[in-house]
């Protein structure tokens, strides 16, 4: 075939080609934002994991000598017995090197391994993550998407209608709602709703699910989920709204002052287009990077709303387990928790990016 | 405790009548008696609340604002109508020094006047004062009632816990304690650690973002860099098996625990301050004039960046507050009693949460804490009027 002495030929011009090609495609790989930003990202967590690992085998106490305190404090055994017994239940050796026991755990981590739990039976960690993580998003969550939805809303009315009587008391309202911690919020609910008020009773609105009913999807288990809900929702609520509203309502005021907006009057477009199009679009942008923000610390939750009304969350787990020093349940919840931190904010990143397009055509 | 304890005491008082002698004196001196007493009066309330440190300042403060009234400046040499030669240029020493005095007099009455002039922070001011001076002065009316009383115990109740009545307006714990005192006694600890957290954290951050932001390069990277990692990490999970780690006997430990973690949010924001101010022209003129670096942040860039440090470290002061409780709360810190934190721990211990008799335990120090951490969001709002030059000068 004629094409192969054209091949011969040509080799030695097309082996630097391709070389350059692909060195050109590594450089725009490193250069690129996502590449960047994931290394960044991978070597921000092994430093968290890193860190938290020395940090909390430093803790006072490990997790057997606190089990020996119980048993020896529950069941009257002497220490030698209450050690034998609670070496037989842990699988955990705290005479390990430290080196050791960090490559052991790194290598596992590698492999997406997030080990046992030491004080649950041997469960896996990431088991467990699993099983108290959804009850955390979905009271956090829920929260913040209310809080969110309303603060735009009434931001956005309280700087249309800004000076009015309606806007000094959302106003007022909404530094109310800034200013109180959430647990001062969540006491009142209880204690001036539920015992002094008795507008309900307490006892059916704290803790997780009754075990009496059947998980499952039907109505309910349903109903239940949200009354159990209900108080750490409300809660988390009534904490942010008042946030959400003042940071919409000084938004919406620097927009309302744009030329662009005094161009659109000029041009006699309707109301409804300028107010939906023109000024709720661009007074949304800043808020929707601090939501994407604030997503990566729903994982988080809160210790200590969840505390309060005993609500199974990932929060409340954790500070019992820090009680008991389960190394490797602290050591996997503090990884996601980082982990879903980094990634909402590349994420708050890139959706600026595609909400805002003068952001896009500024980069380039 | 922390390392400053503040309660009113007798020689302090004493300490503050003898500073308020000086601007009464002057006041005498100058024809300005009501300002005088003013400042005689402000000098012994803050000689009685922090002896000598507070004595002093207001000693300057007051003699400075009386001063201020009575001092006229002196003819411009350069204008005046008599022969050049009879015109003393000299500035006597007592002269500079009253006309410096009388400049700071007349900050401090701008100062005051914007203060008072938002009414929102006004109230907020005043609400400060009104948790502070309890704090204060409440030890010297309430006596500490700390042992338990099983002969408060009302018949037919189970427990010692009592609502408010006449006689214990806010009720009784759960020993039978009087809630009023613990109020009492219990808010000074928290508010002066709170204090001491915010101010370290805003110290760091203002010193570290400041660098960052004039030195640049390497120096820069790395200091972004551990600011971003601490970001990070979820703040209260981590404070709190930290925490548990050290275990603080010593509250100011905490506070150092939170400014370490707290740090690099406004370390960010003070850093893309200044980034932005070094571009103006009279910060460029200044590096152009080679006036050194501590110059330049101290009399250029520090006064337009006062108003966000201050409004910043009242939010700092506040979710200081907010941790410190939390942790007491989770019962991560040793308990201390009188404490709010702890009144709201062991009240919920004791079941003051089912109790509709023990509420007043636990809603006593979550209302006032509430109160406070309204009051000093309330009062960034006369802050941001006060330190901002802009605003200040158009009075």
């Amino acid at each position: 075939m004629g094409a192969i002495p054209f091949r011969r030929t040509d080799q030695p011009v097309s082996q630097p080609s391709l070389w350059s090609l692909s060195k050109k495609l590594l450089r725009s790989v490193y250069r690129s934002y996502i590449f960047r930003v994931t290394v960044q990202g991978i070597l921000t967590l092994w430093v968290v994991t890193t860190c938290t690992f020395y940090m909390i085998r430093k803790m006072p106490n490990n997790p057997i000598e606190v089990k020996i305190d119980e048993f020896q404090t529950k069941q009257n055994l002497t220490y030698e017995e209450a050690r034998s017994k609670v070496a037989g239940l842990f699988d955990y050796d705290p005479d390990a090197p430290f080196i050791e026991q960090y490559t052991d755990y790194m290598g596992n981590l590698v492999q997406g391994d997030l080990g046992r739990s030491i004080t649950t039976g041997r469960t896996p960690v990431s088991q467990q993550i699993a099983k108290y993580l959804p009850w955390t998003l979905f009271a956090v969550g829920l929260g913040l998407l209310i809080s969110f939805v309303i603060g735009m809303i009434a931001g956005a009315a309280m700087a249309y209608w800004r000076g009015t009587v309606f806007d000094n008391v959302m106003t007022a309202f909404a530094s109310i709602s800034y200013g109180i911690p959430d647990f001062v919020i969540a006491f009142m609910i209880l204690l001036i709703g539920g015992i002094q008020l008795e507008l309900f009773q307490v006892g059916d609105y704290i803790g997780s699910v009754d075990p009496e009913i059947k998980a499952g999807f039907n109505p309910e288990y349903i109903r239940s989920l949200l009354q159990h809900v209900l108080l750490p929702v409300t809660t988390y609520v009534l904490a942010s709204v008042g946030g959400w509203m003042l940071t919409m309502k000084s938004s919406t005021i620097s927009t309302l002052g744009e030329d662009y907006i005094t161009v659109a009057h000029a041009r006699g477009l309707s109301q409804r287009r300028i107010l939906f199009g023109y000024v709720g679009r661009n007074a949304m942008l800043p808020l929707m990077t601090r939501l994407a923000i604030s997503v990566g610390f729903v994982l988080s939750g809160s210790i200590i709303i969840e505390y309060i009304f005993i609500y199974p969350g990932l929060g409340k787990y954790l500070f019992e387990m820090t009680g008991k020093r389960d190394y490797t349940t602290i050591q996997g919840i503090f990884l996601v928790t980082s982990a879903a931190v980094v990634i909402s904010n590349i994420l708050a990143d890139l959706l600026y990016g595609v909400l805002d397009p003068r952001v896009r055509v500024g980069s380039k | 405790m922390g390392f400053l304890i503040v309660v009113a005491t007798i020689p302090g008082l004493v300490i503050g009548l003898l500073c308020g002698l000086v601007p009464l004196g002057v006041g005498l001196r100058h024809q300005q008696l009501k300002w005088g007493i003013v400042g005689l009066v402000l000098c012994a309330l803050a000689g009685f609340s922090f002896s000598l440190i507070g004595g002093f300042i207001m000693l300057v403060f007051t003699t400075a604002v009386v001063i201020s009234y009575a001092f006229v400046d002196r003819e411009d040499p350069f204008t005046s109508r008599a022969s050049i030669e009879a015109v003393n240029f000299e500035e006597s020493q007592l002269e500079f020094l009253m006309r410096q005095m009388a400049a700071l007099g007349r900050t401090i009455r701008q100062s005051v006047r914007a203060l008072i002039r938002n009414k929102a922070g006004f109230l907020g001011f005043i609400g400060i004062l009104f948790f502070v001076g309890i704090s204060v002065f409440g030890p010297l009316f309430v006596e500490y009632d700390g042992d338990t009383h099983v002969e408060r115990l009302q018949p037919g109740a189970r427990t010692l816990f009592q609502k408010p009545s006449s006689e214990f307006i806010l009720g009784l714990d759960w020993k039978g304690r009087d809630i009023f005192s613990h109020m009492v006694h219990g808010g000074q600890n928290l508010i002066i650690t709170s204090i001491e957290a915010g101010l370290i954290a805003t110290l760091v951050a203002v010193v570290v973002g400041a660098m960052a932001a004039m030195i640049g390069g390497v120096v820069d990277q790395i200091l972004s860099a551990i600011a971003n990692f601490i970001l990070t990490i979820p703040q209260f999970p981590l404070l709190l098996v930290l925490a548990s780690i050290l275990s603080f006997s010593n509250r100011f430990y905490l506070a150092l625990l939170f400014a370490a973690l707290s740090w690099p949010a406004l370390m960010r924001a003070v850093r893309a301050q200044v980034l932005s101010l070094r571009e103006r022209d009279y910060v460029q003129a200044a590096v152009a004039l080679d006036l050194g670096l501590p110059h330049i942040i101290i009399r250029e860039v520090l006064p337009n960046l006062m108003s966000y440090i201050v409004v910043n470290m009242i939010f700092s002061i506040r979710s200081a507050m907010y941790y410190i409780v939390g942790l007491v709360f989770l019962g991560l810190v040793p308990l201390e009693e009188p404490d709010w934190g702890v009144m709201i721990y062991v009240g919920r211990q004791q079941g003051a949460i089912f109790n509709s008799d023990g509420a007043s335990m636990i809603l006593s120090p979550v209302i006032a804490i509430a109160l406070f951490q309204l009051s000093l969001i309330l009062f960034t709002r006369s802050l941001e009027e006060v330190f901002n030059p802009r605003l200040r000068s158009g009075l």
